[in-house]
């Protein structure tokens, strides 16, 4: 089995994917893991903390070698695996089957694009239509997208969160009672937490130009930080062209790990390496260079009758 | 440069030279005779003239030209010039006038393509810069076509375009050249080629694609593109297409032009998603589909409108004698017919399918569900939901006919069947399609929905039944069961057909509640159900709590009052107790089901739940869920009775509820009052307004505070518009207990509108006024299928080839229950408009997308999603979504 998994994780890497009977069981085998991890996943350090992949697979392969391989490293990663990149299905099942082959070596909490809507708009359904001529393969995956966990708490001092706060939840044990296993809802506290960004010209709660979740300042993090009495809130969801950005005076770090984001927007990419006592650092890393990259793994179908 | 076969090749009189050197002492020193080309220089794109000797080929000259005007042509053989590298007059003699002047001309063509180079990298180059005529293809010009292939600037692209086109032979040469290159395996040129053919394809002209995706050049063009130089090695992709590509007949097709067609089509898709995979933007992207597009709707459309051939498909699938090879062959081609059939406009596809029906299509498909291949009943299946997607109610039209019967069964079997490696969600996913009362109307709505409850529901039950533990065990094993207790289940049914089941069931819940009701109380359905939380897998336990949520977001007070009576909650309680302090899935969904219970102030389960279970659950007082359901449950202690049947106001839009659920309300058509009405109507409205889009996320209530954001929310929209909150529960009887079955036999008999004054009283006190109804029933009869589907699934405007089910419409995504998002869409009109200004911002959505993809730069542009924090604005990706 763990060998018939290693052979999978092989596979992936080289960015080809699984047939749609192996996918089915790795879904079933990941969804008997992800439905035992809490809404607020404990995590220990030292982890390196990811943000957004996009099925960028060969730029997440540069992940993997400037931060080193799971399960040398422990890795959180904080959602939005697929769409937009050519390689979402690689992607993410690569990092699913991680998970199962290393269930405590790595976390994978939801992105605002783990979700049926929205994949059926910026990629990943098309991408497994095109790829399985079917949509089971979609079906399956994002099923597994509703028992995604929704946050982490690293050590306890540090929350992990793909979007940002909500203002339904002014304590980490307010997210204990989401029944999180469901398409992400239109509002509400799920949605914002996959949503919301920190916005420095907003004071308190304001409405989101993205039309779901709320931008929040740096006050609201502030009361949040010490209400919880936590260090630091660690989350993705945003471009920065440097890769990670502090912001309200550290109180808050966006983190992102698609270089060269939709392959023409110039940016670096970033990592934050936690050390056992919680010491920070930033891996900065480019695109993966043309040559590294395969041909498109797309295999078209060998027959055709019309 | 392959030097010696150049000279080989070219050894004509046209070329021969010989070549004079101006010595110092004012002499033409001879150096040779050879033959003369134009070509270009190593390693560079710079043009030269070359003299190889013509006994041993040794290069007697080799001069860059310049675009200095220093060339001189004396009489008619002679051209001569200044060369800045040897610091001296060279001159050519030619043998012949016509060779001099050839490359003369050549000369003067460099000259002139350099100058407009020149001119063209300056920031302001007239319109004269423009390329005015592109040299004959050789392998000598090749430089010069790539620079100004590379080069040209927006202006210059549409004048290249025309160049390009205008010139006939164009194509025919470079492929001449493309294979002599690739004869040499002359590895510069061919570099050369494909970034030729490379930037001719990212001019993104359909006139141009259409000429070479001809069936003359496209396999060469796909040739020239295997040689790129920023591949390490050379790709084999026209081996595939030769070697491992098969274009598979079921039927003959005779007509050359849908041949050639179908072919094109193949080759453009390979194109678009091999080879050209790395190179496409969105707009190079759309006009290859619209290619594909219209290639298979041209043949789709000349296939179906020949009689012969669809007569002889459907006689060869049906007829008994066609081999088990060839009929799968047939219903492969079946498929693929069906699904390019997407293609045509929307009521030629309605037509064809419709045509495919009266050729008897479904009976195909039901027999091939029976076959013993397991990819070909998937085949079957994914046909159907093709049906599905276009219209569902051609399909359940089926069902109206006796055969349609089996059908269903054979779907029913097939979910429940096990398909080992193959997933098989289809079966799923076409049965919710089949029994969703949004797009149900018509005579066949109460066929399929009777035949399913009657015959197919024990069905689903009883397979949950024997695959779980049944009561009896586990009654003898203790009233707690231990997560080591659990048994195992014997009945073989995999896990995730149950979960299936699960799903179906939580589906008809909210689709049918009336009708699944009956069931319910008639044959104890709950409880079975719940015994998948004996089941050892956490994710089928989850779904038992699941179907329980489910159920309570109906506020129906007859199944309130049964789950107390029966205790159903039982098993829900031992297995949040033995799962002890974890955290999981499981912990998390009946926190959020008392949560529930709670803010709904649902009483008699309060009570019941904390009278029945405290004992169990005192443990978990430090739970905040756990601990405010205790105060709750003392708070109407104190409260104790007074409230509890006393009338206020009902909420409940009976004759909306009748407009959608006409034919179950016949069972339950007598009102009562309780302390749920109670409840809805004391509530704040902006909560209910909330809560009710969120039935399974009862956390959405705690954002109601928040409702001044004017997100795409309807729900906020509906509180603005003095909208009443929606039915709460189903019109239903306050008998006790026992005389619940009795009334219910009773009822059904009733007329419908014995309450009717009462009601119109009722309602005015929420604002309703009679003519909303009248509306009401109107938008129902008409707008049953139009307004409904996009409602709720609104991706599929723009993406309406995809399928409706597998987005929105799923109970488990929305868990919106069919009646309240009707009567909520159609009692006030100004939802209808939500919606098309909904339809406006998804569509606002997907341009700010297509923007992205098109900025090339500017991170500003990308759209709504992953907006840059230094940005402040972008339109709103999650518009797609609000529902």
């Amino acid at each position: 089995m763990s060998s018939d998994l290693d052979r999978q994780i092989e596979q992936l890497k080289r960015c080809e994917p699984l047939k749609e009977s192996e996918v089915k069981a790795l879904c079933l085998k990941a969804m008997e893991i992800l439905v035992e991890e809490s809404n607020v996943q404990r995590v220990d350090a030292p982890v390196t903390i990811c943000g957004d992949i996009h099925g960028q697979f060969y730029d997440m392969k540069e992940l993997f070698k400037v931060g080193g391989d799971c399960p040398k490293t422990n890795y959180l990663f904080l959602g939005d695996f697929v769409d937009r990149g050519f390689y979402s299905v690689e992607t993410f099942l690569l990092l699913l089957a991680l998970k199962v082959r290393y269930p405590d070596r790595i976390t994978l909490i939801r992105g605002n694009h783990e979700s049926r809507q929205i994949t059926q708009v910026y990629g990943f359904y098309d991408e497994c239509l095109r790829k399985y001529g079917s949509v089971n393969v979609w079906r399956y995956c994002t099923d597994i997208f509703d028992y995604l966990s929704l946050s982490a708490l690293i050590e306890n001092k540090i929350f992990s969160v793909h979007g940002g706060l909500s203002p339904a939840i002014t304590t980490l044990d307010q997210i204990r009672t989401i029944d999180r296993k469901q398409e992400v809802p239109h509002d509400g506290a799920m949605c914002d937490l996959l949503w919301s960004d920190p916005e420095d010209i907003v004071d308190g709660w304001g409405l989101s130009p993205r039309g779901a979740g709320y931008l929040f300042g740096g006050s609201v993090v502030t009361s949040f930080n010490h209400a919880n009495n936590i260090d630091y809130i660690c989350r993705a969801h945003q471009l920065v062209m440097e890769g990670y950005k502090w912001m309200f005076n550290n109180q808050i770090v966006t983190v992102w790990s698609a270089p060269n984001y939709c392959y023409r927007c110039g940016n670096v990419a970033a990592i934050l390496e936690l050390d056992g006592n919680l010491n920070k650092q930033f891996r900065v890393f480019e695109a993966a260079p043309q040559e590294s990259r395969g041909t498109p793994a797309k295999k078209p179908a060998p027959d055709y009758f019309l | 440069m392959g030097a010696p076969e150049k000279s080989q090749a070219n050894a004509n009189s046209m070329q021969r030279v010989k070549v004079y050197r101006l010595n110092d002492d004012g002499k033409w020193d001879d150096q040779g005779t050879g033959h003369v080309t134009v070509d270009y220089l190593e390693r560079s794109e710079d043009l030269g003239l070359f003299v190889y000797d013509e006994d041993d080929n040794e290069t007697i000259l080799l001069h860059r030209i310049s675009s200095e005007d220093i060339y001189r042509k004396q009489e008619d053989t002679i051209i001569s010039w200044r060369d800045p590298e040897y610091a001296t007059e060279l001159a050519l003699s030619f043998q012949e006038p016509s060779g001099c002047s050839y490359i003369w001309d050549h000369i003067c063509n460099v000259q002139r393509n350099m100058h407009f180079n020149t001119l063209n990298s300056e920031p302001y180059h007239s319109v004269n810069s423009e390329p005015r005529e592109l040299p004959t293809v050789e392998l000598s010009t090749l430089p010069l076509i790539l620079k100004t292939v590379v080069d040209s600037g927006f202006a210059d692209q549409l004048r290249l375009t025309e160049l390009i086109l205008s010139d006939q032979e164009f194509f025919r040469k470079l492929v001449e050249v493309f294979r002599m290159c690739e004869d040499l395996e002359n590895m510069d040129g061919l570099h050369m080629i494909f970034k030729i053919v490379k930037g001719i394809v990212l001019l993104n002209s359909p006139a141009i694609f259409e000429r070479i995706f001809s069936d003359d050049f496209i396999l060469d063009i796909i040739g020239a593109l295997e040689y790129d130089p920023e591949v390490p090695c050379v790709q084999h992709h026209r081996k595939f297409l030769k070697e491992h590509v098969v274009f598979k007949e079921a039927i003959p097709i005779k007509d050359p032009v849908v041949l050639s067609k179908i072919h094109q089509t193949y080759r453009v898709g390979f194109l678009k998603d091999v080879v050209l995979a790395r190179i496409l933007d969105e707009g190079i992207s759309a006009n290859l589909n619209s290619i594909i597009h219209s290639n298979n709707a041209h043949v789709v459309s000349l296939l179906k409108d020949d009689s012969t051939f669809i007569q002889e498909l459907f006689s060869r699938l049906k007829s008994p004698t066609t081999s088990q090879e060839s009929k799968k062959n047939l219903v492969y081609f079946l498929h693929e017919f069906c699904s390019l059939s997407k293609s045509l406009q929307m009521v030629q596809q309605l037509r064809l399918f419709r045509d495919l029906m009266n050729e008897g299509i479904f009976d195909v498909v039901a027999n091939v569900l029976q076959n013993q291949d397991k990819k070909l009943v998937l085949t079957g299946t994914d046909i159907l939901s093709l049906f599905l997607n276009q219209d569902p109610n051609l399909l359940r039209s089926y069902f109206v006919r006796q055969e349609g019967f089996a059908l269903l069964g054979l779907l029913v079997k097939g979910m429940l069947t096990d398909f080992g490696e193959n997933m098989h969600c289809q079966f799923l996913e076409i049965l919710r399609s089949l029994l969703d009362s949004c797009t149900l109307a018509g005579p066949q709505r109460d066929t399929i929905i009777d035949i399913f409850f009657e015959r197919h529901l024990g069905q689903l039950v009883d397979v949950i039944t024997t695959s779980c533990p049944s009561e009896n065990t586990a009654d003898e094993s203790g009233k707690s069961i231990g997560p080591g207790q659990r048994v195992q289940c014997q009945g073989g049914t995999k896990p995730e057909i149950l979960s299936n089941i699960c799903e179906l069931l939580c589906f008809c819940v909210l689709h049918h509640p009336y009708r699944i009701k009956c069931n319910f109380l008639l044959n104890n359905v709950i409880e079975k159900i719940l015994l998948l939380t004996r089941r050892a897998e956490r994710y089928l336990v989850v779904g038992g709590v699941r179907f329980v949520r489910t159920i309570l977001s109906r506020h129906d007070e007859h199944l309130i009052n049964y789950f107390v009576r029966n205790n159903v909650l039982k098993p829900i309680i031992d297995a949040f107790v033995s799962n002890g302090n974890r955290y999981n899935l499981l912990h998390s969904a009946v926190l959020e089901l008392f949560d529930f219970i709670r803010k709904e102030n649902m009483k008699l389960l309060v009570k019941y739940i904390v009278d029945t279970f405290w004992g169990q659950l005192v443990k978990f007082e430090y739970l905040a869920s756990i601990h405010s359901l205790k105060v709750k449950y003392e708070q109407s202690l104190d409260n104790g009775g007074t409230k509890d049947a006393s009338t206020v106001v009902d909420l409940r839009r009976r004759n909306d509820e009748r407009g959608l659920e006409r034919e179950e309300e016949r069972y339950f058509n007598e009102d009562s009052d309780d302390e749920e009405d109670t409840a809805s109507a004391s509530a704040p409205r902006n909560l209910k307004g909330h809560q009710q889009p969120n039935l399974s996320n009862g956390v959405a209530a705690n954002c109601s505070q928040l409702c001044t954001r004017s997100l795409v929310d309807y729900d906020d929209d509906e509180d603005d518009e003095d909208y009443k909150p929606p039915p709460r529960k189903q019109p239903e009887t306050s008998d006790e207990d026992d005389g619940i079955m009795e009334s219910l036999r009773m009822k059904r008999k009733l007329p419908s509108k014995d309450k009717e004054p009462e009601l119109v009283k009722k309602q005015k006190l929420s604002k309703n006024s009679k003519s909303k109804d009248s509306v009401f029933a109107a938008l129902c009869s008409t707008l049953s299928q139009a307004v409904l589907p996009s409602k709720k699934s609104s991706i599929s405007i723009h993406t309406s080839a995809r399928t409706v089910e597998g987005r929105m419409v799923s109970s488990e995504d929305n868990n919106q229950g069919d009646v309240q998002n009707i009567s909520r869409s159609s009692s006030n009109n100004s939802n209808i408009a939500a919606d098309d200004n909904h339809v406006e911002k998804e569509a606002e959505a997907s341009r700010s997308f297509s923007d992205c993809l098109h900025a090339k730069s500017d991170n500003k542009q990308l759209g709504a999603d992953e907006r840059p924090l230094v940005t402040a604005k972008s339109s709103p990706e999650m518009a797609v979504n609000g529902s």
